[in-house]
């Protein structure tokens, strides 16, 4: 595939857009980084990888605007419109195109805010603070951007809690040891720890939420009964709340490790992660690879921003 | 049809031309005047019950008498029993109390906000007291009542000829997209307002209309955004036009400080006091929690009729059926009546929809549980369709909402939030008929925190393609500073600018050429009407007349999901190896045999085809013809036998689509849009059965993947050879579309060269 490729190019004569190399590259790094970007190129994407890489690249295009050397902005500059201008004469009309959400699942309105606030309070508390100071600064760009960073650093996280949950478990199999699931959840190493959580967590949902279709009550009152004692309405399966409270105090209380790690900021679990999978598997996300010895030569560091 | 024969004899009595005598303020010489020819109607001159009337100086008072009769003022018929009991209905109607009123703010200014809850009346009443006081038909003008539905343009006109007892196309009309039911007697048009601006396109000061009433402008479709745009300009230079802005939510100051604080009337609409209850927290799953809302209501609920909106069709049907199910259950433990469930969503056919206003069931046996019916619906029923008897309303706070985003180029329905205003319009439904409640699904720190106050209007979802074609073609030349109500974003405009100018109907400079000019002649998108216009270039013109239509009209394939299996073994009686667009064709081709159009509805039903999508299609099909030939576009095929026939037809595909293609990514099943770079994968529903490295795409769908749906495999060359703007490789982001497209450049290279030496 690698060498198709090569003779594809040479025949197109492209030379002039190929990227200028770093003169300092040894013919031997030449090698090891050429086999390395076939092998990358050979890997057939699973499904996961190719619908991460799918919403990225959507959520990429929808955050860049068009740029001006769009043919309809010269056409517009003839009737005198600047970047940063609104059309018409409306006084606040829209500068950004409307966002594009796509709800996943069928989640009620209020249950997304509900849950995150639940989940990440201690988080929030010092992206507030933080946000708060920017917003003073009047800087809301800077501030978009450093959302966007987050985001991103948010998915990086995610992929690199699967990796490394897959090359942990790869390794168990090997060894022979307890396969995931009939590991308790406080053996699973904290860096990944969430994952197999929200599986649980999943799995809770998804047999009340079959309890519920399966029972009578189920077709009974949920809406506010004033006259009930919460605990009946528990015990008839009226009113699911508290069941759902009980799940997240487990995480919040009897599990402070995780709670603990997921209080982080997200770049600094992301470091964590990313620096464990370097250290245990010479694993880089941003490589995509792992290296067979632990100098990984020809990875240019940890963050991303090294890769560039 | 007594009346319809007692009409045509009167008519054919009437041919015979006499002079016409002066009547009101005759200041045009009607008896010259060949479109007037139906005044010369000696009869109806004598049976003129307006005669004495004054334009616009008239009072309630005297158009009351002229309602009595006993002649028909309008047409000099005796006026049928039928129109008196109609005529007592319409006086009890909330608008009728305010007719001074409403004549008096009419007469006074050139342009009105009218508010008027739904169930007031006004779209009926209004234009009938305008007709009485402007008496159009003596100016040879009509009035206009713009409707953002078909349906509604249809039913209403519908309505109103029979409350003024007169034929249907006669003196009220209707005009929506593929059909003209009007007459050159027609005084009162209903329209779909995308009909009333395309009818600017050719009369940019709309001087066809003496009033122009814009009705459900609450609603804020493209069309009449856009109409208000205009209308606004129009109004400076028409003085003797009025305008009547109509709503149905008090958000009315916004219209009247953008017509220049034009006066305001409201009428209450008749509705009562109705109850809202919020969960106590939010939902996990909204469906789940409607379904058990709505049999809670059945359980424990007084009498009265349920009305449930969900987003979209299948999740309509998939609540249908389980509410039955356990409403069932429910009946035989006797802990509940009987329970009717009727889903209603806009591509359910008709008589389906005609279901809902079917009364609820009775009790199982006398003395019993009494009967419910619930509806379940899209936001249809929000503020369209008025369904009596709703008592109790369940609001899961979605709907599907059209979404489109300039930067990826997706226009998608996407399940988003409704807005505030959008729930009380839902909760309202329960006050109809009595006092009652509505139940909304989530918090009340929810609604306040987390819905937005009105929904966005069309105009700042929409592709703006077509719409500035439209704009163009009325003359408005600086479209940044066209005075829009909300202005969508700059990049919205830039993007229409952009595709337009690839489609060759704008040129560098933005003027329109004479292809943009032809293409606006037709109710298309431009990357349809564009196909269609060089589709004779191809030597297959009348394949892709066929193709346009069928690609206007909603699914023609029907997949019930109780016979998935055998639908699909019959679509692939159809299926074309190059894609989907060709098997349509297919379609539309045995649809037309013989031996389908023996008896066509069985056929369809047996081929699991959608009898109404393709009889629409065929009607499409006839209009686009006729607009066709009226330009002068030669209507052709290439001979079945001629290898080249389904290449053609491909090749004109791309004339049209070629913004829209999507080369596979590597061997795999993904699929990457050229340009935008997006990662897509073929809708299941394809057809498209070998592996196509490139293939144009219909529709690119938004949902938890990213799918093209509608997929036909064409050749890279082709691009190259006929988009050779869009195709400017040079200017192509780096990557495997690029190499791949300067590979197939370098072999057309070569291939021309060697054509050269020999």
């Amino acid at each position: 595939m690698a060498d198709s490729d090569e003779e594809e190019d040479y025949m197109n004569m492209v030379f002039d857009d190929a990227p200028k190399q770093p003169t300092h590259e040894t013919s031997l790094q030449r090698a090891a980084r050429k086999r390395k970007e076939g092998e990358a190129r050979a890997r057939q994407k699973s499904k996961a990888e190719r619908e991460a890489d799918a919403e990225a690249a959507r959520e990429a295009s929808l955050a860049t605007a068009l740029p001006e050397t769009n043919k309809g902005f010269k056409m517009m500059a003839k009737f005198g419109f600047k970047q940063g201008d609104t059309l018409g004469k409306a006084e606040n009309a829209r500068k950004e195109p409307i966002q594009v959400n796509i709800k996943e699942d069928r989640s009620g309105i209020g249950l997304e805010s509900e849950k995150k606030r639940k989940l990440r309070e201690a988080w929030d508390e010092a992206a507030r603070a933080a946000k708060r100071s920017k917003e003073e600064e009047g800087d809301y760009l800077e501030d978009r951007k450093q959302q966007q960073k987050e985001k991103k650093m948010e998915r990086d996280l995610d992929s690199a809690q699967r990796t490394a949950e897959r090359l942990s478990e790869e390794e168990a199999e090997e060894a022979d040891g307890p396969s995931p699931e009939e590991k308790p959840l406080k053996h699973i190493n904290v860096l990944w720890r969430i994952r197999a959580r929200r599986r649980v967590e999943k799995e809770h949902d998804w047999r009340q939420r079959r309890e519920l279709e399966n029972s009578l009550a189920s077709r009974l009152p949920t809406l506010a009964q004033e006259d009930e004692h919460n605990d009946s309405k528990v015990a008839q399966g009226h009113d699911v709340t508290p069941f759902y409270a009980s799940l997240e105090n487990d995480l919040e209380d009897e599990d402070p490790e995780l709670a603990e790690f997921e209080a982080l900021p997200v770049s600094e679990r992301l470091t964590k992660v990313l620096v464990f999978l370097r250290e245990k598997y010479k694993y880089c996300l941003y490589c995509g690879y792992q290296y067979p010895d632990a100098a990984m030569e020809g990875c240019p560091g940890i963050t991303e921003e090294d890769h560039d | 049809m007594a009346t319809k024969r007692e009409y045509t004899t009167e008519d054919s009595s009437s041919s015979a031309k006499r002079p016409k005598m002066e009547n009101g303020n005759g200041k045009l010489d009607a008896a010259n005047n060949p479109y007037l020819a139906h005044w010369n109607d000696d009869k109806s001159n004598t049976a003129n019950g307006l005669y004495d009337f004054k334009r616009h100086a008239t009072t309630t008072k005297q158009a009351s008498a002229a309602e009595d009769g006993p002649l028909n003022p309008f047409t000099g018929r005796s006026l049928s029993n039928r129109y008196m009991g109609i005529l007592k209905q319409r006086r009890d109607l909330p608008v009728h109390k305010q007719r001074d009123e409403f004549l008096k703010l009419y007469q006074e200014s050139q342009i009105l906000v009218f508010v008027g809850e739904t169930g007031s009346g006004k779209t009926t009443q209004i234009p009938q007291f305008v007709l009485f006081d402007d008496m159009p038909h003596k100016s040879a003008q009509m009035v206009a009542c713009t409707q953002p539905r078909r349906v509604a343009a249809m039913s209403v006109a519908q309505r109103v000829a029979e409350e003024m007892d007169v034929e249907l196309g006669e003196e009220v009309g209707y005009s929506i997209r593929f059909e003209d039911k009007t007459g050159p007697n027609t005084m009162l048009k209903y329209m779909t307002d995308g009909m009333l601006l395309r009818e600017a396109m050719h009369d940019n000061n709309l001087t066809r209309y003496s009033t122009i009433i814009l009705d459900e402008a609450h609603e804020r479709t493209l069309a009449t955004d856009i109409l208000m745009g205009l209308l606004k300009e129009v109004v400076l230079r028409r003085k003797d036009l009025k305008l009547i802005i109509m709503s149905a939510t008090l958000d009315a100051t916004k219209f009247q400080k953008y017509f220049h604080n034009a006066p305001l009337l409201a009428v209450p609409g008749r509705t009562h006091p109705v109850e809202i209850f919020y969960t106590p927290a939010p939902e996990r799953d909204y469906v789940e929690a409607a379904l058990r809302t709505v049999l809670q209501i059945h359980a424990t609920e007084d009498e009265g009729d349920i009305l449930l909106f969900l987003t979209g069709e299948e999740e309509i049907e998939d609540a249908c059926r389980k509410i039955s199910l356990e409403a069932q259950d429910l009946v035989r433990e006797d802990a509940a009546g009987p329970l009717v469930v009727y889903p209603l969503y806009g591509t359910l056919p008709p008589a389906q929809q005609q279901k809902i206003f079917s009364p609820a069931p009775p009790p199982t046996r006398p003395g019993g549980r009494p009967g419910r019916k619930c509806i379940v619906s899209t936001n249809i029923a929000e503020t369209s369709l008025t369904i009596d008897g709703i008592v109790y309303v369940v609001d899961p706070g979605f709907s599907k909402q059209k979404v489109y985003n300039p930067r990826i180029r997706v226009e998608s329905l996407l399940v988003s939030p409704i807005s505030k205003a959008s729930a009380q319009q839902r909760a309202g439904r329960a006050g109809r008929t009595r006092p009652g409640k509505c139940f909304r699904l989530y918090t009340e720190s929810a609604f306040k925190k987390e819905l937005i106050e009105q929904t966005y209007p069309e105009v700042l979802r929409s592709n703006l393609a077509s719409t500035v074609l439209e704009l163009k073609k009325l003359g408005v030349e600086d479209l940044v500073h066209f005075d829009l109500m909300d202005p969508p974003a700059p990049e919205t405009l830039m993007r229409a600018l952009e595709e337009l100018n690839y489609l060759a109907c704008l040129d560098d400079e933005g003027e329109l050429t004479t292809l943009g000019s032809l293409a606006s002649q037709f109710p298309l998108d431009p990357a349809l009407a564009v196909m269609l216009i060089v589709s004779p270039e191809f030597y297959c013109s009348n394949e892709i007349l066929s193709l346009t239509a069928l690609l206007s009209v909603p699914q023609v394939f029907v997949r019930p999901a109780s016979n998935r299996k055998r639908a699909d073994e019959m679509k692939d009686l159809f299926a074309h190896p190059d894609g989907d667009h060709l098997t349509m064709l297919n379609v539309y081709h045995a649809f037309k045999s013989e031996e389908a159009q023996a008896n066509p509805k069985q056929w369809c039903h047996d081929h699991f085809l959608s009898y109404r999508a393709l009889q629409q299609a065929d009607n499409v099909r006839l209009q686009l013809k006729r607009i066709m030939e009226r330009e002068e576009l030669e209507l052709m095929s290439t001979s079945f036998e001629n290898k080249k026939y389904y290449e053609n037809i491909r090749r004109a595909l791309v004339a049209g689509f070629f913004m829209q293609v999507a080369k596979r990514d590597g061997n795999g099943k993904a699929y990457m849009t050229v340009k935008d770079e997006q990662n897509v994968l073929l809708h299941p529903s394809t057809v498209l059965g070998q592996d196509s490295e490139w293939v144009v795409y219909n529709e690119f769908v938004l949902t938890t993947k990213n799918y093209i749906r509608t997929v036909t495999s064409v050749k890279p060359e082709w691009l190259l050879d006929i988009a050779p703007n869009y195709y400017d490789v040079a200017a192509f982001k780096k990557g495997e579309i690029k190499t791949a497209l300067q590979r197939v450049a370098t072999k057309i290279q070569r291939k021309e060269q060697e054509k050269g030496k020999r």
